[in-house]
């Protein structure tokens, strides 16, 4: 079963902006972390991107936190290859030889969890270990019929991972614009500067150089 | 009644179903196929976050056409953020009694089901075999992980397209 879990990140602690108040995060939606997933983990993320800014503006600060997200995604969706590959050899297994009928999908599917990530107690290990025998499988021949059986889910994951690498893309160059324009406008507005001071300057001396 | 059984028949039941009749059973069964409503035209505009982005975006030196694009791509790229995320984390249930049936053992069951005295057997035959078929669709859609990245790829183009006018927007700022 999954919750969904919304994250509220605090504007006034976490974000290193000009002003905190005119933040965008309170106004978009908040990305979401599945239960078994560490908010701490994803807050570090953040903070660690938005260090590498040297005083981002608001917008910056929002794409940021999507380039985050994405980052995020990668994450879960490397980890659903794993399980891409454990569904199609639970799958192989339960069907394995003439056995079927004996095996629950479900139970075998559950076995071999934990026969893989070492937690499967004694009787576990010994049925997954009796029907990869009675299936004339080694573990390793498994993961190779499983990963050509799961060919074709595995090839749309890598694809999200893809996506989730062309939106990274695409948030990279939007916060690069943002940052160009914030340089340019402060360039201008200094030249401003310069340029008044220097008109000021002329009209003093204009008035000085002025007979009496 | 057996479980086996017992779900057999309700199974066979149900497709002697034609729909419901109340206009609140019409209203709920005409949303059954809506998937995550990115296709529907969102009126971002009337809505008081939408003013809130604008203003604050206004502020970092854009355009005040650039402001309202900026703020109703973010807005737009939200939503469909938040569509990936509810598909993802609820992927469509495995049918465990259908991916596990043992088709061939139920078709006496099937018999017995469709004439208590005497089975006929061209029906027993199409029932068997519409359910065979459903059972070939249940098994072809795998597991969780396989029915959360099916489902998850068919929201590519709409975050291809989000991130996409998103970010034009920003840049032509």
């Amino acid at each position: 079963m999954l919750y969904n879990i919304h994250l509220s990140i605090d504007v006034d602690v976490a974000m290193p902006v000009e002003d905190k108040s005119k933040s965008l995060l309170p106004f978009l939606s908040s990305p979401k972390l599945l239960p078994d997933e560490s908010e701490a983990e994803f807050e570090s993320g953040l903070q660690s991107l938005l260090s590498e800014l040297d005083n981002p503006s608001p917008l910056a600060v929002a794409l940021v936190s999507q380039l985050n997200e994405c980052l995020w995604w990668i994450r879960r969706h490397t980890v659903d290859k794993e399980l891409l590959l454990h569904e199609a050899m639970a799958r192989l297994l339960s069907k394995a030889g003439s056995y079927s009928e004996a095996y629950d999908n479900r139970k075998v599917s559950e076995a071999l969890e934990h026969y893989l990530d070492g937690s499967a107690d004694k009787d576990e290990a010994a049925w997954i270990d009796e029907i990869l025998a009675e299936s004339k499988l080694t573990l390793s021949d498994l993961r190779i019929r499983a990963f050509k059986d799961a060919a074709r889910h595995i090839k749309m994951v890598d694809d999200l991972i893809h996506r989730q690498h062309q939106t990274i893309r695409h948030l990279q160059r939007s916060i690069d614009s943002i940052d160009y324009k914030s340089r340019l406008i402060k360039r201008m507005d200094l030249e401003l500067a310069a340029l008044e001071s220097k008109q000021s300057v002329k009209e003093v001396s204009s008035l000085d150089a002025k007979p009496s | 009644m057996p479980n086996h059984r017992r779900s057999l028949a309700n199974r066979s039941n149900a497709l002697k179903s034609t729909g419901p009749r109340s206009v609140a059973g019409k209203r709920a069964s005409s949303q059954n196929s809506r998937k995550h409503g990115l296709n529907s035209t969102p009126d971002f505009e009337s809505s008081s976050e939408y003013r809130a982005l604008v203003d604050l975006i206004a502020e970092e030196g854009f355009s005040g056409f650039a402001c309202a694009d900026i703020a109703s791509s973010l807005l737009n790229y939200r939503r469909v953020m938040d569509a990936y995320y509810d598909t993802y984390a609820s992927p469509e249930p495995v049918d465990e009694f259908l991916r596990d049936a043992n088709m061939k053992a139920s078709n006496p069951i099937f018999g017995e089901l469709l004439s208590p005295s005497g089975s006929e057997p061209q029906d027993v035959r199409e029932i068997a075999a519409f359910f065979a078929s459903m059972q070939r669709q249940e098994r072809r859609k795998g597991g969780p992980a396989s029915r959360r990245s099916a489902d998850t790829h068919k929201l590519i183009r709409y975050q291809r397209n989000g991130i996409a006018r998103l970010s034009r927007a920003i840049r032509q700022g």
